[in-house]
């Protein structure tokens, strides 16, 4: 092999690639700040609805307050932005005509909630049934209940705390049983499974996203703008400038996963991470988004790997194409049946079996999602390893044969790869 | 006499159509070029001037036949050929996002001009063809006229002995085509040996030194324009030309 003609022509292509907008777009600037910015999008909304939610003022109305409830009132008052109005537990005879009142106030965006106490005969003075009244298809009304329910549900508390210790009672005794929950995995790990199923997916896309401009344009683009025959005048073996060509897919389509890891690792800090704390208990320490270092070497094998294998399988295709929308057509059904299979199996239950590890592709996201976890399988990590180069060199194979017909190489065959296999396998003779 | 810079002999082509069936386009072709002329292939469009040109310069493989530049077998040592041949035709375009330096730079590198003079060659093409403003700019930008001259620059930068111009002029006006024909006789002058296909008799007429004819893939007649006119007794090529096109004489 001439490697200093390869080297010039692969570097030839990459310029020219690196100075066409949808090679940039789409190999680069795409993989490396969609996540960023879908985040930051979705981070951005969510903070502007839930600052938005905060600064509602809540318009509640409590009837018929037990005196041994008055506490209630002092919590709203702690809760902030509660605007309480307080009437008098209506007469057991206008009780439904009251309640409906309020369910026309509520629809009608007069009134955000409101509490009714009924008195009960039996238990404890302040004993009551309370009625908690909103309107679900309200963003305001919804505020207005979840005050009145954090405030509720601690008064209720205190209230049986006071009646206990009234009775002699602690409050272990009387709560039958208390449930103390616990979570075993640390937030790094709860981070590394979140970023498992995820970064996997977007990683093949991403992948088959960066090989595919590059496949039709070195190909089917070359025979469109008519420079196919000025490479091929050049002096040197076919099998070089194929190989420069194929090096050169193979590199945007690493190049495109690599970037689209690292953005959405570093998403997932920026972002993800200070979201979910904001939208969970608010102390930041539920997720931590780390990469355990030995899975690095992994995720850019698999890189490499992948832009390998999904670089050669378009390239073939692509090479029967004239023009560049006849490449598009060609090459998408195998985009799309890339992506398929990644899609369906991305099931956090699914174990990576040593028969799912020689499945080209679908064992690379398993692999990633086991490396992203911390584990290491040394079988699969084998088998996968083994079974994607096996596909490489299926492919690489496969093109060589294509190229040796005169009439794919220079563009004069009609019809897609499997019409070509299917005339290649026909038996000698019948041509005519 | 100078010496045999490529020799063609029985060179055949022949194609399969699945509408048409098998395609003869180039027939037990035979001819000779030597260093500093130029060989003109005259026929109508489909005579099979083209793919004469595409076999020689190795883009496509003879069906029987063989051709020979500089004595390297075109299905032996195709990259010896390549190294040795500077191929222009209108298929052969230039890649729009490169400059004129890079692919001049390319081109040269690629087609083993010597590493530690490809620099100094390149300048001298864009000297040389009145490129320098335009040097630095993609190819994309530049108007046709200076894209053909980045085009004949390319050809000749690995400086080849010979040099095959497929229809050169195909679409160009005429003072770029005037302007063309002129480099072209200039690199005769200097010692290449050109194959130059066309079929205006005008431009056969003011630039070639030998003239083959070729109808329906065959040659025939070969020779210079005073033998041409002398075998028919006709004056004007393109009389020259109509005689062997509806005639069977091949006496030339």
């Amino acid at each position: 092999m001439d490697w200093t003609t390869i080297r010039l022509l692969y570097l030839s292509e990459l310029r020219s690639a690196l100075r066409e907008r949808s090679v940039l777009i789409n190999g680069i600037l795409i993989p490396l700040l969609m996540y960023p910015l879908m985040m930051w999008v979705m981070f951005s909304a969510i903070l502007f609805v839930t600052a938005r939610t905060e600064s509602f003022a809540s318009r509640v109305e409590i009837a018929g307050l037990p005196a041994e409830h008055r506490g209630l009132l002092e919590r709203l008052d702690e809760e902030g932005r509660v605007e309480v109005a307080e009437v008098d537990a209506p007469p057991a005879t206008t009780a439904a005509a009251y309640r409906a009142g309020i369910e026309e106030r509520l629809r009608a965006s007069e009134l955000d909630a409101a509490l009714i106490f009924e008195a009960t005969e039996d238990g404890p003075p302040g004993n009551a049934a309370v009625s908690l009244l909103s309107d679900g298809s309200s963003d305001q009304s919804q505020t207005a209940r979840g005050r009145l329910e954090r405030a509720l549900s601690a008064e209720r508390s205190d209230w049986l705390d006071r009646i206990a210790e009234q009775h002699g009672l602690e409050g272990a005794e009387w709560q039958v049983f208390e449930v103390e929950s616990g979570n075993l995995a640390t937030g790094v790990e709860m981070g590394q499974f979140l970023m498992g199923m995820m970064i996997p997916l977007f990683f093949v896309i991403m992948i088959a996203n960066g090989c595919l401009y590059p496949a039709i344009d070195s190909t089917a683009g070359e025979r469109e703008r008519n420079t196919w025959e000025t490479t091929t005048t050049l002096a040197t073996r076919r099998i070089h400038i194929v190989a420069a060509k194929y090096l050169y897919v193979a590199t945007m389509g690493t190049v495109a996963g690599a970037l689209n890891a690292a953005a959405m690792v570093v998403s997932f800090r920026s972002f993800l991470g200070p979201l979910l704390a904001r939208l969970g208990d608010g102390d930041g320490s539920g997720f931590a988004f780390e990469l355990p270092p030995r899975s690095l070497p992994v995720l850019l094998l698999t890189a490499v790997l992948l832009g390998a294998l999904i670089g050669a399988a378009m390239m073939i295709l692509a090479a029967f194409a004239r023009t560049f929308k006849e490449g598009q057509s060609m090459v998408t059904p195998l985009y799309l049946l890339v992506i398929f299979p990644v899609v369906v199996l991305n099931d956090p239950s699914l174990e990576f079996t040593p028969p799912l590890a020689a499945i080209p592709v679908v064992n690379v996201v398993l692999l990633l999602r086991q490396a992203i976890a911390g584990n290491l399988l040394w079988l699969q990590l084998g088998l996968t390893l083994l079974s994607n180069a096996a596909a490489i060199v299926g492919c690489l194979w496969l093109a060589s044969r294509v190229l040796r017909v005169e009439e794919v190489a220079t563009g004069s065959f009609e019809g897609n790869l499997f019409q070509f296999l299917r005339r290649q396998l026909r038996p000698a003779g019948g041509k005519a | 006499m100078s010496a045999i810079q490529v020799e063609v002999q029985g060179l055949s082509k022949s194609f399969f159509d699945q509408a048409r069936g098998e395609i003869n386009a180039v027939r037990e072709v035979d001819f000779e070029c030597r260093s500093g002329e130029i060989f003109g292939l005259l026929g109508a469009n489909g005579a099979g001037k083209t793919t004469t040109l595409r076999m020689i310069s190795t883009v496509l493989q003879p069906s029987n036949g063989t051709a020979r530049v500089l004595g390297h077998d075109v299905v032996r040592e195709p990259v010896e050929v390549r190294r040795n041949l500077g191929f222009y035709s209108a298929s052969t375009a230039l890649y729009p996002r490169l400059t004129a330096r890079e692919t001049l730079t390319l081109f040269a590198r690629v087609n083993k001009y010597p590493a530690e003079r490809t620099r100094s060659r390149v300048e001298e093409m864009i000297e040389r063809f009145g490129l320098g403003d335009y040097a630095g700019a993609r190819i994309e930008k530049l108007s046709t006229g200076m894209k053909q001259k980045v085009s004949i620059a390319r050809t000749v930068v690995h400086d080849p002995p010979v040099l095959i111009f497929d229809e050169p002029t195909v679409g160009l006006d005429v003072l770029n085509a005037l302007d063309l024909q002129t480099g072209i006789q200039e690199l005769r002058d200097e010692g290449k040996t050109i194959l130059f296909s066309t079929h205006i008799m005008s431009e056969a007429e003011r630039l070639c030194d030998r003239i083959a004819i070729i109808d329906k893939g065959r040659i025939r007649a070969t020779g210079d324009l005073e033998g041409l006119r002398a075998a028919t007794s006709q004056h004007y090529l393109e009389d020259i030309f109509v005689h062997y096109v509806t005639s069977n004489d091949t006496s030339v």
